[in-house]
């Protein structure tokens, strides 16, 4: 689907947490597993910019290893607080889901 | 940071060296959106840029790997470096000059309006 950049612009960090929660992973990584979902739209730049933002933040843990090719990678897991903070991510997002499917099927 | 290095800018200098030198091994494409991320970068910077130097270090690691991995520019940045280097940027929280000046402006025009309001 195209053109979803916008919508997805504030769960796309949610997204990323939860990709880092089930694995250590690196940048390019995460972008092809969102890739492969569906959100053909994100790029590795935009992801970058989540996981800089995230390391800022003191949710994740950042391993640098060696790649076969080019400079090293860096790696990501979550700590406590991004364990905490993906739990918040899907709690609100449980309830912006719900409230927006009650209005689409005209309930109050 | 030693305090020579504080005074001088003498490790600045050394780190940028560094990011030249690591810039010139990368292709073509890649050396000229480096260049484009620094044009971009530079009116977050704080008067030294020191500030930025880690930010650059990031960005020059994304680049690299992006040739490493035979990735071109396009598909790593999409179109908009400018707004790419915002978002790397604007998480920092980093002050630029631009933002110490306005609040100077700001405060001295405040102290001369209440001392005319008495």
């Amino acid at each position: 689907m195209d053109d979803l950049t916008e919508m997805l612009k504030g769960t796309l960090e949610g997204c990323v947490l939860h990709i880092i929660g089930s694995e250590e992973t690196y940048g390019y990584a995460i972008t092809r597993q969102l890739n492969e979902l569906g959100f053909t739209d994100v790029i590795e730049g935009t992801v970058y910019t989540i996981l800089l933002r995230l390391e800022r933040n003191g949710l994740v843990q950042v391993t640098k290893r060696p790649s076969g090719v080019g400079p090293p990678r860096k790696f990501y897991a979550l700590n406590d607080a991004g364990r905490e903070e993906l739990a918040k991510f899907w709690a609100k997002w449980q309830y912006l889901s719900s409230r927006i499917d009650k209005l689409k099927e005209g309930g109050r | 940071m030693s305090f020579w290095e504080k005074a001088t800018g003498s490790d600045l200098t050394r780190e940028w060296r560094a990011f030249e030198a690591r810039a010139e091994a990368l292709p073509h494409d890649h050396r000229a959106a480096w260049g484009q991320i620094i044009a971009h970068l530079f009116p977050y910077g704080d008067f030294t840029g020191r500030n930025l130097m880690p930010i650059l270090d990031d960005a020059l690691g994304l680049l690299e790997g992006a040739a490493a991995d035979g990735r071109s520019v396009h598909d790593v940045l999409g179109d908009d470096i400018r707004d790419f280097c915002a978002a790397l940027a604007g998480g920092e929280g980093a002050r630029t000059c631009h933002d110490r000046w306005r609040e100077q402006v700001n405060r001295n025009v405040a102290r001369k309006l209440s001392r005319l309001g008495g």
